[in-house]
């Protein structure tokens, strides 16, 4: 659990603070994501969690323990941190950067062989070509993975990620979403997301943490981001498809009313989809097949249809005027 | 003044030679204590504690380097006397300028977000100086070193003129007894013995640097 207090930082000779008494706590297990405009302060936050940076008012507890009283090296070799300019040591092959960590622990050589390899793969580098090279014969891409993997070397209970997928291409970065978010059900760490791309934000997130200039602007999960944007500023940031990007993030089965099995609608589909697939792909096949209701199967069974108005009205009931 | 080749092959043969061992004294032991001052000087004056004092520091040393080398001997005669360790003395002094101001140059260029990465890795902040900042310097650190060893060679053969032997003693008893032999003889291997230890540093900087980082 990590737990901000009032915290505040103000760079020498600067007029405003970088941060601005932040308060907030993620909870052991879950995804906080920061999101906001560039300078909005997002790195500094993440590093006053490691003590790269002191805040200048106000304190940081980690599972209850101010991290003041904590040795600041040991801190940090329990903290994963993925930097945004990734800093792969130059000098050093891809194996001993992601081995970086576990080293400094004085793990046996094999058991950082082994973690590597592991690592290396899960990032979608291939273990036998990458492991031998230095920074510089990868790309920018390669390297962010590699940075990712480095973090995750001694498998610390806690993360902070900076901009992790920014250097990745689309494909690449949904596919390393997914399987962060795979491994996040398993492992449940607490950690710290940083992105200002909000679709990642609000695919990853457990919670979000909207800033800007420093100060919080919203704390919600997507769900309440999305239905509730608190000022304009969320719903620039969320953008004009906010109907569109609540669909994509509500399940199909949970807009089934339950009687709806019997209505008239369930006989004329000629499209299904799961039961807990979005909303947003009940849409897509009504377009596809030119039609206004797509039947919904839960494994083999049909457990009910949606149509086209029981989504529009779900979309004005839940935004209000929009959609 | 007039040249005669077996007088210039008697001077390669036979004078010269036994200056050899004092001039590359002459040079690596200043060399040497420069480094062991300038090197670790350097690097506190990139620590946060006293990194607000590497400008002044800087200037002093990049004025340091404009006073012509026979001036810095000049300048601590009244101090030091005559003799061999005076001249010794007045070569370090001289020598520490381009380590000190290399080893500040190759520290400053270790990228900001690789000792970021590696403190936020856990190192100590000894275990990023020696396993990262120093490695990633070291070839700046190396070439500042190579100045010095050059600059060291040439001026050396001043220390003759305060008794402080090596090659020098033969340029100027060439120019003493008007024998261009003895002067080109001297000036010749100066010349050989700066090329040897620049190529002799090469070869370290060589073997110590990652072959993408040369
Ligand atoms: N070491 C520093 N000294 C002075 N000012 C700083 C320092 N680090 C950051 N700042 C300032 O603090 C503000 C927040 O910076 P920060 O790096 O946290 O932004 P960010 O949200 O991570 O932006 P980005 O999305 O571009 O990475 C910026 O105005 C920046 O100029
Ligand atoms: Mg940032």
């Amino acid at each position: 659990m990590i737990q901000l207090e009032r915290v505040k930082k103000v760079f020498p000779n600067t007029a405003v603070p970088a941060v601005d008494e932040l308060s907030f706590t993620v909870e052991q297990g879950n995804v906080c994501v920061f999101v906001g405009p560039s300078g909005c302060g997002k790195t500094t936050i993440i590093r006053m969690i490691n003590r790269l940076v002191e805040p200048t008012s106000g304190s940081i507890f980690i599972d209850g323990e101010n991290i003041l009283q904590v040795d600041s090296d040991r801190l940090r070799r329990r903290i994963g941190y993925v930097i945004q300019q990734v800093g792969l040591l130059p000098h050093r092959t891809i194996e001993q950067n992601v081995g970086l960590v576990p080293r400094l622990l004085n793990w046996p050589e094999d058991r950082i062989a082994r973690r590597v390899a592991e690592l290396l793969e899960m990032v979608g580098l291939d273990p036998a070509e990458a492991a031998q090279k230095y920074p510089y014969q990868l790309s920018g891409g390669q390297m962010q993975r590699a940075g990712v993997a480095r973090a995750l070397a001694a498998d610390p209970p806690i993360m902070l990620m900076d901009e992790p997928f920014g250097a990745v291409d689309p494909i690449l970065r949904g596919r390393l979403q997914d399987e962060f978010l795979r491994l996040q059900r398993e492992v449940q760490k607490t950690i710290c997301f940083v992105t200002h791309d909000i679709n990642e934000a609000l695919k990853m997130g457990d919670y979000i943490v909207v800033l800007n200039a420093g100060k919080l602007v919203q704390k919600g999960t997507p769900m309440e981001l999305l239905s509730s944007p608190a000022n304009d500023f969320v719903k620039a940031l969320i953008g004009d498809d906010r109907g569109v990007k609540l669909l994509d993030l509500t399940r199909a089965e949970s807009l089934v009313a339950d009687g709806s099995i019997k209505s008239p609608a369930v006989k004329d589909c000629s499209c299904f989809i799961d039961a807990l697939q979005p909303v947003k792909m009940a849409l897509e096949q009504m377009m596809k097949h030119d039609t206004d209701s797509v039947g919904i199967r839960r494994g083999d069974e049909v457990i009910g249809a949606l149509t086209w108005a029981e989504i529009k009205k779900h979309i004005h009931r839940i935004s209000g005027d929009e959609g | 003044m007039n040249f005669g080749l077996d007088r210039f092959i008697e001077a390669m043969l036979y004078r010269s030679p036994p200056y050899i061992l004092e001039h590359v004294q002459l040079v690596l032991i200043p060399l040497g204590i420069a480094a062991a001052i300038a090197f670790p000087a350097g690097v506190l004056l990139t620590r946060p504690r006293f990194r607000r004092y590497t400008g002044r520091v800087m200037s002093v040393f990049n004025a340091g380097q404009t006073i012509p080398p026979l001036a810095v001997i000049a300048l601590f005669f009244p101090f030091l006397g005559l003799g061999y360790r005076p001249a010794l003395i007045a070569l370090t002094l001289y020598a520490l300028l381009p380590i000190a101001r290399n080893t500040l140059a190759g520290l400053a260029g270790v990228p900001f977000e690789v000792k970021e990465a590696a403190r936020g890795m856990g190192m100590t902040g000894w275990q990023v100086l020696t396993q990262v900042e120093v490695p990633l310097s070291l070839p700046v650190v190396i070439s500042g070193l190579k100045t010095s060893a050059v600059l060291t060679a040439g001026t050396a053969a001043l220390a003759a003129l305060v008794g402080g032997k090596g090659m020098g003693a033969v340029i100027f008893a060439g120019i003493n007894f008007f024998r261009v032999e003895l002067i080109l003889a001297g000036t010749l291997y100066i010349g050989i013995m700066a090329l040897c230890l620049d190529r002799l540093l090469s070869f370290f900087e060589s073997r110590i640097t990652p072959s993408h980082m040369k």
